[in-house]
């Protein structure tokens, strides 16, 4: 059970654990990395001993009694009952996401034509889906990097879009908006346990990037292989692709008697995708996605960021526990693994904050 | 009883607290914005079917309509077999003014094959 992670429940608006449940920390009345009162960094809530006060609260280096119901609240947790202004924003935002997300998977899937497919997108998503709205970024950077040895061409528009998103939010758009993440944070809800993947695995997004969306198309083309008969190419190998344009074709196909369309390759990669996101907290996000690797460089320097108040944090680890794309996030926020869900902001000691010229 | 990761003890006092500069998001901002302009308005050097050049728009679309076309798609159908001199001078005529094109690629701005991969 050692590379099994389990994802902290969303906290409720009041206290979860019953009347002198603790809100600020999560809700529960036991947690902590080791789950023992006196074991190193425990931190544990004790919602039951609210008749007790203050004096049922103990505190030592290491561990920490959470009383929530004592008359100065939960002292571990900040001791205001978790109703600053940061832990308050942090759970509204938190309570919205679905409900932004799936509003731009609507806007991504509007039946609006093809009119828009010269536009890019800044999300995973697949332009050849019956109702995407835009084009893929991924697709088209590949499609400019299969056509450089006929007509080399600079993809102005795409890094255009590509920039002014990246450079005002960083990967936020992986958390609130991208269809293809939020179709596996539904996934991932259908199982509770998740395999943990070394932080090292993010990596392979980059190798992605430069060897199969641009290097091997350029390779591929200057052998005059046309970008939709390269045989291996990131459309090709897309479980977005799979999913929102060979299925819907396939079952069309099923329908008017041509038969399933989409090739065993592809519907095999298709069930290793879904079989992938209940084990795994968005596998495509952290292990592949080139767009997603691109928009998290950015997250040192956006504008829109995470930042850190020291003044608030009262080491409880419950930001690094809410975080399920297993970002260390009691060291450093803005790093490229964050897609900017901003469960960690429940807490109250990580922010959400947008850069101002007076800092 | 709510499991967590386990993880190291923190130090909020040693932590680096991530201060992010306005103006270096700002320039980016300016840079992306500049290139968005840029690109809506880049006339790219393809050709298109109907002629002259395509925007950069009307290539993008091509890649997810199957717009691109290339010389060899174009190659003339061989001639047809058999003894029937009707079928060979009706080929003989389609290909009559066929040339070798000069382009290497054009853009098709009204092609809409659904999945072209």
């Amino acid at each position: 059970m050692d590379n099994l992670e389990q994802k902290p429940k969303e906290p409720a608006a009041g206290p979860p654990g019953g009347p002198g449940g603790c809100a600020d920390c999560g809700g529960e009345a036991v947690h902590g990395p080791q789950s023992t009162v006196h074991s190193p960094q425990s931190t544990v809530h004790s919602p039951q001993s609210t008749a007790q006060g203050p004096q049922s609260t103990v505190q030592s280096p290491q561990s920490t009694v959470h009383n929530q119901g004592a008359p100065g609240g939960c002292t571990a947790c900040g001791g205001e009952g978790g109703q600053s202004e940061g832990k308050a924003l942090g759970r509204r935002l938190l309570r919205s996401r679905p409900w932004v997300q799936a509003g731009f998977a609507g806007l991504w899937l509007a039946p609006v034509g093809q009119w828009l497919h010269g536009i890019p997108g800044c999300v995973f998503h697949c332009y050849s889906c019956p109702l995407s709205a835009l084009a893929c970024p991924v697709g088209v950077l590949a499609n400019y990097a299969a056509l450089l040895p006929v007509a080399p061409e600079m993809p102005y528009l795409l890094l255009g879009v590509l920039l002014v998103v990246a450079a005002v939010s960083g990967s936020l758009a992986c958390g609130w908006a991208c269809p293809f993440g939020f179709l596996q944070d539904l996934l991932g809800k259908l199982t509770p346990r998740k395999i943990a993947l070394p932080a090292w695995t993010g990596h392979i997004r980059y190798a992605v990037l430069l060897g199969l969306v641009i290097l091997l198309p350029v390779v591929l083309g200057y052998k005059g292989i046309r970008f939709d008969e390269q045989t291996v190419s990131i459309c090709r190998l897309c479980p977005a692709g799979a999913l929102e344009a060979g299925l819907p074709y396939s079952v069309q196909g099923l329908l008017t008697g041509h038969g399933w369309v989409m090739s065993g390759f592809k519907s095999g990669l298709l069930l290793a995708f879904v079989a992938a996101a209940l084990f795994i907290h968005r596998p495509w996000c952290r292990l592949f996605c080139p767009l997603g690797g691109l928009l998290a460089l950015f997250n040192r320097v956006s504008l829109f960021h995470l930042r850190f108040n020291p003044k608030e944090c009262v080491e409880c680890n419950l930001c690094r526990s809410r975080c399920s794309m297993g970002v260390k996030v009691d060291q450093k926020v803005n790093v490229s693994g964050c897609i900017r869900c901003l469960e960690c902001t429940t807490c109250g000691a990580i922010e959400p904050r947008f850069a101002t010229p007076k800092g | 009883m709510l499991g967590r990761v386990q993880q190291p003890p923190v130090n909020p006092a040693l932590r680096d607290l991530e201060r992010h500069d306005f103006w270096a998001g700002f320039a980016a901002v300016l840079v992306g914005l500049v290139l968005v302009v840029c690109g809506a308005r880049h006339l790219t050097s393809i050709e298109t079917v109907e002629g002259g050049t395509a925007w950069e728009t009307q290539l993008m679309k091509a890649f997810s309509a199957g717009g691109l076309q290339f010389p060899e798609q174009l190659v003339p159908a061989p001639p047809p077999k058999g003894d029937d001199p009707a079928a060979l001078e009706r080929w003989a005529k389609q290909n009559s003014q066929y040339s070798a094109p000069t382009w290497k690629v054009r853009v098709d701005a009204g092609a809409t094959t659904p999945c072209p991969t």
